[in-house]
């Protein structure tokens, strides 16, 4: 039985002109299918070099990224990704035809598109903006789309890099219950990027903590065994934000 | 809609004031038959089209700088895409625009007479110069300035290279490309008037020269307030233009 995901011994290293930097160093992950595994670290550990590498952005310089068995060679549309600023939308077209944009590149007629767009539309909780511009939608809206986008075109798994990394604390927590229940329906499995404790177990079914870079890897892995919604004063999750914060806090102050 | 009827007082205004400080000036500072008071010249203006004339040199320039602004954008965006999509060609071509676009149209009047004469082919040649370039740098810096996470987006999304090309670069680059003819226009105005000084037989240039061969200082100023409203017309166009293809996503054009 082969993972949905497996990251296997995979490192990189950037070549610039002023010399090589190691990113990531032997980074081992298996995910399941269905799971929702938050990606935890200080800036600079690598953390969004690991998702650009399964993406397909960038190309592991040592060991191999399989997604259902299969190296992950370039971008594809079975992997879907919800990018940290919305500078990923498309600003000529309208929220709905930017929801329906995989649907256009496969050829999809239009009365379908945008039937799958509405409908997904309704899902973000952006019924009725569909004839909107980007320019038209707040910071938390634009996420929304993005996330709607994504979705939409059905990848098999969505990667997410900090994407309410840029929104106020209110909009982010709405945003975060948002996708916790659309996770709840559709089970999708998320790869998703944070550097924010709460927000990694809020919504992860498991976390990994990174350790610092350079050469960033992967730290512990702690599952997150709580019901969804989750009760963020519960004893519970205060156990669980405690065991994340120790092992974090060792990586923000080494030598303390 | 308030804030354009406020835009529209706001152009009458202006230009009242303007000619009111053209006809104070005329009268108080420099008393001279050189510079006309604004009527003479609105009275001149107005025998000129009553009798045609200012329609058939106003059409005799804006059909030239329309043929070969056409023609140079023509030219001009396929480069600046190519530049902006490949490196080995804009390693190649970058030379040339640099080199050439500090050459001035009004340099080229020479031999562009020398090729083609003087009558139309000169004209539209050099309208066509003094667009091209400005048109390619426009361009390309635009496809240069396309967002990398737009276009990654659109491979995640399964889009193959044309598709991302067709669908994200080039849209994204069309407020840059108007830009740019916007800007190469201003230059068409420079370049035809100075093109019909030099060589023509009709046109607004051609009606300055032999304004000025004959001492008739009210149909010059009539020929430069001609120049003013049409490049302020095509300019308005312009700007209607890029509103409507990108004013959604970039106010400030």
């Amino acid at each position: 039985m082969v993972a949905f995901v497996e990251l296997d011994g995979v490192g990189m290293t950037f070549r610039g002109r002023t010399g090589a930097y190691e990113a990531v160093r032997d980074f081992n992950l298996e995910l399941s299918e269905g799971e929702f595994f938050c990606l935890l670290g200080t800036s600079g550990c690598g953390k969004t070099t690991v998702m650009n590498m399964l993406a397909g952005f960038d190309t592991p310089t040592a060991g191999q990224i399989r997604l259902e068995g299969k190296p992950v060679r370039g971008p594809g549309a079975d992997r879907g990704v919800v990018f940290q600023g919305h500078d990923s939308l498309y600003d000529w077209l309208t929220a709905r035809d930017n929801i329906a944009f995989g649907l256009r590149l496969r050829g999809m007629g239009a009365r379908e598109r945008r039937a799958v767009a509405d409908r997904f539309l309704n899902m973000v909780g952006l019924t009725g903006q569909g004839g909107k511009h980007p320019s038209e939608l707040s910071g938390g809206m634009k996420q929304r789309i993005q996330i709607a986008r994504a979705l939409a075109n059905d990848p098999r798994m969505l990667l997410m890099d900090e994407p309410f990394g840029a929104l106020d604390a209110m909009t982010r927590a709405v945003l975060q219950a948002e996708l916790s229940r659309i996770w709840s329906e559709n089970r999708k499995t998320v790869l998703f990027i944070t550097h924010d404790i709460e927000e990694a177990c809020a919504l992860a079914t498991r976390v990994g903590v990174m350790k610092r870079g350079p050469g960033g890897t992967l730290k512990a892995v702690v599952p997150i065994d709580l019901p969804f919604p989750r009760e963020r004063t519960s004893d519970a999750f205060m156990a669980s934000f405690r065991q994340v914060h120790e092992l974090i806090h060792a990586e923000i102050h080494p030598h303390a | 809609m308030h804030s354009r009827t406020a835009t529209v007082i706001g152009y009458v205004l202006g230009f009242a004031l303007l000619f009111v400080i053209w006809h104070l000036a005329s009268q108080y500072l420099v008393s001279s038959v050189l510079f006309p008071s604004p009527f003479p010249v609105f009275e001149r203006g107005w025998v000129l089209l009553e009798e045609g004339l200012l329609q058939e040199s106003v059409w005799a320039s804006m059909r030239r700088i329309i043929q070969g602004f056409l023609l140079g954008s023509a030219i001009g965006i396929p480069i600046g895409l190519a530049i902006g999509s490949f490196r080995p060609v804009r390693l190649l071509l970058e030379p040339w625009t640099e080199f050439f676009r500090f050459i001035p149209a009004v340099a080229m009047i020479t031999v562009s007479v020398i090729w083609f004469g003087i009558g139309e082919e000169s004209k539209i040649f050099l309208i066509a110069y003094t667009t091209v370039f400005v048109v390619v740098i426009a361009t390309a810096a635009g496809v240069g300035a396309v967002g990398r996470d737009k276009i990654r987006a659109a491979q995640c999304l399964g889009a193959n290279k044309l598709q991302v090309f067709a669908l994200v670069a080039l849209p994204a680059t069309v407020p840059y490309i108007l830009t740019g003819m916007r800007l190469a226009m201003a230059n068409a105005f420079v370049t035809i008037v100075a093109a019909e000084l030099v060589a023509s037989n009709d046109g607004l240039g051609k009606m300055l020269w032999d304004a000025r061969l004959f001492m008739q200082v009210e149909d010059i100023f009539v020929a430069l307030i001609s120049l003013g409203l049409l490049g302020f017309a095509t300019d308005r166009v312009f700007r209607l233009l890029i509103r409507a293809f990108a004013g959604r996503f970039n106010p400030t054009m």
